[in-house]
């Protein structure tokens, strides 16, 4: 009840009434529209892929010439390898001659003077075994090698 | 030397030959030669004439004189470092290179 002669700041609406409330939708902002991100990625992935592409062509360059480096020096690698196999033998052979010389009836590369092969050529070369191999070697070094064939 | 079953049966026949050295062995040559000459001559003429073509397969597979080679070097190394004829520097030759077998 308020009186006419009061001073009192009442809260009454503003000059003219209030302004109408807008109830319309305001939807998020589209930076891009739907065929505009289709065609954005439509065109990446063809960029991509042309880099992609050219990517490919040198790595198969590359892998063509390690494996050109690779086939020319596998002979090389080879034969190392197998003349170092044969010098081995050789020093095997001489350090059984140095090692069984006061055994009697031993002769080197017989067993107690028996060849091991009767109807094989006496210059055909035998391959050891890997224990005939690492025969006057610690058994460590053996065991070494031996792993190896066992892990691989 | 016994080269044939006790009991010869169709199931001794179908299992003869399932697993053999002709797998790529380095046996197969002297296998071959020796199971020819075998079926060339029979069972018991076979184990008298061609003796010398399988003890010589057997010797392949088997291995037993190059083991036995081994045993004796290696004993008599022993002995010998035992006995005193060997340093201890000397008792054993240097190793070969490890990526040469």
């Amino acid at each position: 009840m308020a009186t006419s002669a009061s001073a009192k700041k009442q809260d009454m609406p503003p000059e003219g009434g209030y302004k109408p409330i807008s109830y319309k939708r305001i939807p998020a902002k589209t930076y891009f529209s739907g065929w505009a991100l289709i065609g954005g990625y439509l065109g990446m992935t063809a960029a991509a892929g042309f880099l992609y592409y050219l990517n490919c062509k040198r790595l198969h360059r590359n892998e063509i010439e390690m494996r050109s480096g690779r086939f020319a020096i596998f002979p090389l690698l080879l034969a190392e390898r197998d003349r170092e196999y044969l010098k081995q033998l050789r020093r095997n052979r001489d350090e059984e001659a140095e090692l069984m010389k006061n055994v009697e009836g031993w002769e080197v590369g017989t067993y107690y003077g028996e060849p091991l092969y009767k109807t094989v050529d006496k210059d055909k070369l035998i391959d050891p075994m890997m224990q005939g191999y690492y025969v006057h070697t610690p058994w460590k070094e053996f065991n070494r090698r031996a792993f190896i064939r066992q892990w691989s | 030397m016994s080269l044939s079953p006790s009991l010869k049966t169709p199931f001794t026949d179908f299992t003869g030959a399932v697993v053999s050295h002709q797998w790529g062995s380095r046996c197969r040559d002297m296998e071959l030669k020796a199971l020819d000459c075998l079926e060339a001559y029979g069972l018991t003429r076979g184990v008298t004439k061609c003796e010398d073509l399988i003890t010589d397969f057997q010797e392949c597979s088997l291995r037993v004189k190059e083991v036995s080679r081994y045993v004796a070097m290696r004993s008599e190394r022993e002995r010998q470092y035992h006995a005193g004829e060997r340093t201890k520097e000397n008792r054993y030759a240097p190793p070969p290179k490890p990526d040469s077998y």
